[in-house]
């Protein structure tokens, strides 16, 4: 089981990154193993199309699950053809206290209507 | 002959030099190019345009066909096509229409389907000059393909064409300008209008196109462009005042020369100044 979450830095300390496909970094957690690994966000600087790249990304890192600031429509679908859950990051601001709020149940899972994602 | 007029920033007068130079130069053609915010048809008068619509194409799957390989993918830099676990996923807007992932697909899976994303309006104004405008779909992401398709619906050369260019220095402005002979730069002699007129001028630099500058709102701003056009060596094709009456006209959708008589000889003369210019390459 492994998850992602949109960090501005690399580790637990860092802050959280509030855009998900021009978010700095994204750090992955293997909920498994422990082991913490923070990728470079290739498609930051993309001049289009940012989200379905950066989802693409971590289908390639594996990540089961991604917990997200908010996503735009096209990273929405991309989510759904790589079969990664998307979990809402709520206000949360470090990435370590994110992980904790994940292993304890407390962060929402995002629900689309019609179209639109609600947090 | 086919002049562009431009401007680094928007609301500097591309449109009302265009529509100036329409009604006083014989035989002259005018463009809309700004296909995201036409307006010169409102000054123009145009009466009932003929209008067809644009297409693009973007690429379709056959699902039998593709292996997921990922090569249309990697190819496409606008990630318009992604390969994801158990289907390609397509985004059609996002779709250049450069004909790639075709080309890289090694099994033959994609196919194209066209999409409508604008209009060409084609007429003739109050003025009774031809004139021709796009307008691109909202949402659409480039409008690239309707300025081209635009610029062919007349290939005359012996009329004098001109182009109301999108302000910046966008594929779209590109697209624009790019077979002009003559570009007119459009700046307001403020710190902004200077700043972004630096933009175009490099990028008409680039393109070689020549280029000369008219001076809208002069009496507005400072000093300072024209003292780079003369460190730049930049020739002042001619100046409108900040007055006004011009402002007052402009929103009334009216063409300043026509009412206002004394600035009649404005545009014939700038024209000139343009064909001397032109001359004197």
């Amino acid at each position: 089981m492994r998850i992602s979450i949109c960090s501005k830095k690399a580790g637990l300390d860092s802050l959280v990154d509030e855009r998900f496909g021009r978010s700095e970094n994204f750090t992955i957690i293997d909920l498994d193993t422990d082991i913490v690994e923070t990728i470079e966000n290739t498609a930051k600087n993309d001049p289009s199309g940012a989200g379905g790249e950066a989802v693409r990304l971590l289908s390639k890192y594996k990540v089961d699950v991604a917990v997200v600031p908010h996503l735009g429509p096209k990273a929405e679908k991309a989510m759904e053809a790589f079969e990664i859950k998307t979990i809402s990051q709520g206000d949360y601001k470090i990435v370590g206290e994110i992980l904790e709020a994940y292993k304890a149940g407390k962060l929402k899972e995002i629900v689309k209507i019609k179209g639109l994602t609600r947090l | 002959m086919k002049i562009a007029v431009l401007s680094g920033k928007g609301g500097t007068g591309k449109t009302t030099v265009t529509s100036n130079f329409a009604v006083n130069i014989k035989n002259s053609i005018s463009i809309d190019s700004d296909v995201e915010e036409p307006n010169l048809h409102i000054f123009m008068d145009m009466k009932k345009p003929a209008f067809k619509p644009v297409y693009t194409l973007y690429p379709s799957i056959d699902e039998n066909l593709c292996n997921l390989c990922g090569r249309c993918g990697e190819f496409c830099n606008y990630h318009a096509i992604i390969p994801a676990k158990n289907q390609v996923i397509v985004f059609s807007e996002s779709c250049h229409d450069c004909g790639g992932c075709k080309l890289v697909c090694p099994n033959g899976a994609i196919t194209y389907k066209k999409r409508e994303i604008g209009q060409i309006f084609s007429g003739r104004s109050k003025y009774d000059t031809e004139l021709h405008y796009g307008l691109l779909n909202i949402g659409e992401m480039s409008g690239v393909k309707i300025i081209d398709q635009l610029k062919q619906s007349t290939d005359s050369d012996e009329n004098i064409i001109f182009i109301d260019s999108p302000p910046g220095t966008s594929c779209a402005t590109v697209a624009a300008v790019e077979d002009a002979d003559y570009a007119v730069i459009v700046s307001e002699p403020t710190p902004f209008g200077v700043s972004d007129m630096k933009m175009v001028v490099e990028m008409l630099r680039q393109m070689k196109i020549p280029f000369g500058l008219i001076i809208n709102k002069a009496g507005l701003g400072d000093e300072e462009i024209y003292h780079y056009c003369r460190d730049e060596n930049i020739e002042i094709l001619g100046e409108i005042p900040f007055d006004k009456r011009i402002a007052e006209l402009y929103a009334h959708g009216k063409i300043f020369s026509i009412s206002l008589p004394e600035y009649k000889n404005l545009f014939t003369d700038i024209y000139k100044n343009i064909i001397e210019e032109r001359r004197s390459l």
